[in-house]
């Protein structure tokens, strides 16, 4: 009974954070479509830096989350720093991905080109394949805590790669844009409304990633509840024989 | 034709492709999410229901 209770108030949580994730995406999407100005020069497709550039912060978030949830997870050994670490490496390759997808549909129209190896492209390619590899040593290790430990020190040692991708645009020469978050041209290239457009997006977007990581995370430690009670079921089985 | 290219109106699908693919990827990630979350519910449901049947069987003996 106060299983079904806990259920039903663990659904009710689930459906009011998506009605209030909902509505903070319309307020982003306003802000994005209506209260943006146009850009002069490349017109409306400017607006994918409203997706863009939130997508690439939080996949720096995500991997830093990673690289804390690992060093937590080798120094104390708890399943719950892993559960987290591995979480984060999830929907950062998630934002990485959609970072490598919205980064050309916005080059194309602007550059020309849907890609170039670039810097600051190419530094994000192998962000990409490095976590990538981080969830295949997950899944194809021999048993799940040398996996855990593998991917750990891979969480760790990946992490170098976030510094050298977001500050690629300054150390090289390259066709991409800038520094726009946490860079001088925010102050001198942006457009004030434009400015606060992006900075809601990004608090939107930063929303929506805590609400996933959350689930993520939450679910993961139901996976291995559920795997334990398996083998605590096969355990008592052999016992009986 | 780069002036071309970049006029508003021909930027328009890139625009919605953008979103779209975004929107389309979050939407599919909390849909298996969600659906992953049902099963393991279910899982857990019948491991507790066998757990229990077998330890009302091991008082019987």
């Amino acid at each position: 009974m106060a299983s079904i209770a806990g259920r039903a108030r663990g659904g009710l949580r689930w459906n009011i954070a998506l009605v209030v994730m909902a509505a903070v995406m319309v307020v982003n999407m306003f802000f994005a479509f209506m209260f943006a100005p146009t850009e002069a020069i490349s017109g409306h497709v400017q607006r994918i830096m409203y997706i863009h550039v939130p997508m690439a912060w939080l996949a720096f978030l995500a991997f830093f989350v990673v690289f804390c949830g690992s060093i937590m997870y080798l120094w104390k050994r708890d399943d719950r720093w892993d559960d987290l670490a591995s979480s984060a490496a999830e929907l950062g390759i998630i934002f990485t991905t959609l970072v490598l997808i919205t980064g050309p549909i916005w080059a194309k129209p602007t550059w020309g080109v849907w890609w170039t190896w670039d810097p600051r492209l190419t530094s994000t390619l192998v962000l990409w394949l490095i976590y990538v590899g981080y969830l295949m040593l997950r899944a194809y290790s021999a048993n799940r805590s040398q996996g855990a430990r593998f991917s750990a020190v891979l969480g760790i040692v990946g992490f170098i790669d976030v510094p050298i991708v977001y500050f690629a645009v300054d150390w090289w020469r390259t066709q991409h844009q800038r520094l726009v978050l946490g860079g001088p041209s925010l102050e001198s290239d942006l457009h004030p409304d434009m400015r606060l457009a992006l900075l809601v997006s990004v608090i939107a977007f930063t929303l929506l990633f805590a609400f996933l990581l959350r689930q993520r995370t939450s679910l993961k430690r139901v996976e291995r509840g559920v795997r334990e009670m398996k083998e605590d079921a096969e355990f008592r089985t052999e016992g009986q024989r | 034709m780069i002036a071309l290219i970049t006029t508003p109106a021909h930027n328009i699908p890139y625009l919605f492709a953008a979103f779209a693919i975004t929107w389309a990827v979050f939407f599919v990630y909390v849909f298996f999410t969600s659906r992953r979350q049902e099963e393991l519910e279910q899982e857990m449901e019948s491991l507790r229901e066998e757990i229990r049947r077998r330890d009302d069987r091991d008082e019987g003996m």
